[in-house]
């Protein structure tokens, strides 16, 4: 029964204020891209519905506010986070020296259990601008040593590599988010019964 | 609203109405359905739910450890401490699970049929969705939907995404959302961890009277899987689709919340027996202990039919709270399957024990009656024992024509507010608060529609609210609308709620309500069980 149900992937982007997280987003969701800059209040999600090996999934994007004086959605918020997208701008070194700390602030907030494993990705925006400042390699570097994060280097403008960068997003989401239903025992003294863990089992697939 | 008279928490409890109108003071002893023996946990629904409210903050209440009811059973009979992990549905339940696959297997296609391509955005263009008068969703803690009661929970992310948002919000300043109110909309929270549930209603219901309802839906939940699993699952992952669990409980969460719309037991924390001779009460109890009482950890046996109680007896150190008779009463009548095969269950009751099973063996008595026979025990290899305990109780309740008893009253039973002799008496509800029982009469016109019983209810609800009000809470309520005169009337014995020719006469109404409270004295023992029988 649940495999008919359309799974939901929650996709949290953090980055610098100004590395493009609202284009991005945009440009993934809706196609479409616009040069001018409006400081994201808050926060903002879109949803959208992919395929990933044959299922459905439904990706809530949550793009939040760079400016940490707009984090207002509370800690409790990026708990239960699928996937964590770290964005930076190729032409922004500082952008790409902040990716530590969202990283850190990110796994401390969100707390996620396995903080080793959790699904990271990488994206390094704008790169249709010609005043490149962060390389390539430095950027692999800095992914490799995170535990071989998934990196891309995208234009929200130019759509470059943006529907590639969210398919493997959706698809390590929800690789993680279907490995938990392997060992779910009931530490409960009293426990269930053989019958019902057939049951799960038989939803999961 | 043309009057309406309250009296306070100064007021007495006896009827001596504000102009004078002196009345036969009603006896203490004269109170009907008062018992000193006790089966069911006595609770005021509110304070209850008010407990609910004071916990949230807390962060719930504190998984019991070692002293769970459970446990102790366990441990005062077992004496040993092997508890390996066990079969506990034994074959039976194999049936109603191919059964419960069909059936949504027909009703997906259907919806399907209906809105292959409807995106989550059409539905909340839908006026039909969105004027539905209740509206229930659960949702984990970190937003992941679960159930919503219209609709398709997955067809509905971008709603879940705004209701974590707001719960979120303001957890982050050590607060918990309650009730946004806007215009004729409340949109109720109720945040349990790792579940957040979410009423949005323009029914009458008060915020108080919703949030109550979330528990009941989240006392279901917990049924099904037990809160520490539940708390388990959420530890170890947070971004767990909990929807993998409770496969196949929409069935008894829809029922549930069908129900809350219109029965009673509910709102006013109490159950209603179905009213019986004693005498054929009698040795229907005394069956089930004569078979049962030897049966080690059993907790309890109880007869049921259509959310009627007909027996229950208990181990002796333990009470059945209302509202886990509920849940029972609910998957039994949301389980058309038992009805075809003896079953043996886990069932959790939340307030007997939230963080473990009981097991229950649950049949029908007979092909040929309607009544229902659960017993429950700790002890999950204890099928067949009970399998053989069920056998006997139904040969000798067959013998002593019980059967037939119980059919009679199932089909007789109910009365008429006419019974009383009260002319100008419409309707009531009347709990006793000692024992947790209600009686209610059938509805008769002019509410014999389904929408005039809904408005009733409505009233009643209305009435429920305003004695209960944590503000001010009153003693006596009096209201003379357009359509009737609603009388609500709370002392330490009992409730009463009754509606009234909108017409009658102060005096008249007391008149009434006065004849009705003997009325109701006098049949006492055929509509409460006013004895605790144990095994």
């Amino acid at each position: 029964m649940a495999s008919r149900k359309k799974i939901l992937l929650k996709v949290i982007i953090l980055g610098d204020s100004g590395v493009g997280k609202t284009s991005l987003m945009n440009q993934f969701v809706n196609k479409k891209f616009s040069n001018q800059y409006k400081a994201t209040i808050g926060a903002d999600f879109l949803t959208k519905e992919v395929m990933v090996d044959d299922r459905l999934v439904t990706m809530q994007i949550w793009d939040t506010a760079g400016q940490e004086r707009f984090q207002s959605l509370g800690v409790a918020f990026y708990r239960g986070a699928d996937c964590c997208v770290l964005c930076y701008d190729v032409t922004s070194p500082n952008s790409f020296k902040s990716l530590d700390s969202w990283r850190d602030e990110f796994l401390i907030q969100a707390s996620p259990r396995d903080p080793d494993h959790f699904p990271f990705v990488v994206l390094g925006n704008k790169i249709d601008l010609e005043n490149r400042a962060v390389s390539t390699k430095r950027a692999q570097q800095w992914c490799h040593s995170k535990n071989e994060v998934p990196y891309f280097e995208t234009s929200a403008k130019e759509a470059i590599n943006v529907e590639l960068a969210f398919q493997t997003i959706a698809r390590n989401a929800l690789a993680q988010e279907s490995e938990v239903d392997i060992g779910h025992e009931f530490p409960d003294q009293i426990k269930l019964s053989n019958d019902n863990k057939a049951k799960q089992d038989a939803c999961s697939c | 609203m043309a009057e309406q008279v309250e009296v306070g928490v100064a007021g007495k409890s006896s009827l001596n109405c504000t102009d004078g109108d002196v009345v036969t003071d009603v006896l203490k002893d004269d109170t009907p359905g008062v018992s000193g023996e006790v089966m069911l946990v006595n609770t005021d629904s509110f304070e209850e739910c008010n407990h609910d409210l004071d916990t949230q903050f807390s962060g719930g209440e504190e998984i019991s450890g070692p002293d769970s009811p459970i446990r102790k059973v366990q441990r005062e009979q077992d004496g040993s401490n092997e508890l390996a992990v066990g079969i506990s549905n034994v074959s039976l339940n194999h049936e109603e699970e191919e059964k419960t696959e069909s059936e949504e297997t027909v009703l997906d296609a259907n919806e399907e049929e209906e809105d292959e391509e409807s995106t989550d955005e059409e539905y909340l263009k839908s006026s039909e969705w969105i004027l539905k008068e209740k509206h229930v969703f659960i949702l984990s803690e970190s937003g992941k939907p679960i159930y919503t009661r219209h609709g398709k929970e997955d067809r509905l992310v971008t709603l879940f995404g705004v209701m974590q948002a707001l719960v979120s919000f303001v957890a982050d300043n050590d607060d918990v959302i309650r009730c946004i109110v806007a215009g004729n909309h409340k949109f109720v929270f109720l945040v349990k961890s790792p579940l957040i549930l979410v009423a949005v209603s323009h029914t009458v219901a008060s915020v108080p009277q919703l949030i109550m309802q979330l528990t009941y839906v989240h006392n279901q939940i917990v049924s099904v899987l037990t809160a520490s699993a539940l708390t388990r699952m959420f530890e170890k992952r947070r971004n767990y689709d909990f929807r993998h669990l409770l496969g196949g409980t929409e069935r008894l969460l829809d029922h549930l919340l069908n129900l809350l719309d219109s029965h009673p037991s509910f709102l006013l924390g109490a159950i209603q027996c179905l009213p019986l001779n004693c005498s054929v009460r009698d040795t229907i109890t005394n069956t089930i202990i004569q078979y049962c009482s030897k049966i080690k950890n059993l907790v309890f046996g109880l007869i049921i039919c259509q959310n009627q109680l007909i027996s229950l007896v208990r181990m002796k150190k333990f009470l059945l709270h209302p509202a886990d008779l509920h849940l029972l009463f609910n998957l039994v009548n949301a389980t058309e399957s038992l009805k075809t095969s003896e079953n043996w269950m886990p069932i959790c009751l939340p307030k007997f024990d939230p963080n473990g099973y009981l097991y229950g063996h649950v049949s029908y008595l007979a092909d040929d009656c309607e009544a229902c026979l659960l017993l429950l025990t700790v002890d999950k290899e204890q099928f067949f024992t009970l399998s053989e305990a069920k056998q006997k109780i139904v040969d000798r309740l067959r013998r002593h024509h019980c059967l037939e008893g119980i059919n009679v009253a199932i089909r007789s039973s109910a009365y008429t507010v006419r019974a009383v002799g009260a002319p100008e008496l419409r309707h009531f509800l009347y709990k006793s608060k000692t024992t947790a029982q209600f009686t209610c009469p059938e509805f008769t016109p002019p509410y014999h529609t389904d929408e005039e019983q809904k408005r009733l209810y409505g009233m009643y609800q209305l009435i429920h609210h305003r004695v209960h009000s944590a503000s001010r809470p009153l003693k006596m309520v009096y209201m003379v609308m357009d359509t009737e005169t609603l009388v609500g009337w709370v002392t330490k014995e009992f409730e009463l709620y009754a509606a009234l020719e909108p017409l009658v006469t102060k005096s008249n109404a007391i008149v009434f309500v006065n004849k009705l409270l003997r009325w109701i004295k006098n049949e006492e023992n055929k509509l409460f069980i006013l004895n605790s029988p144990t095994f």
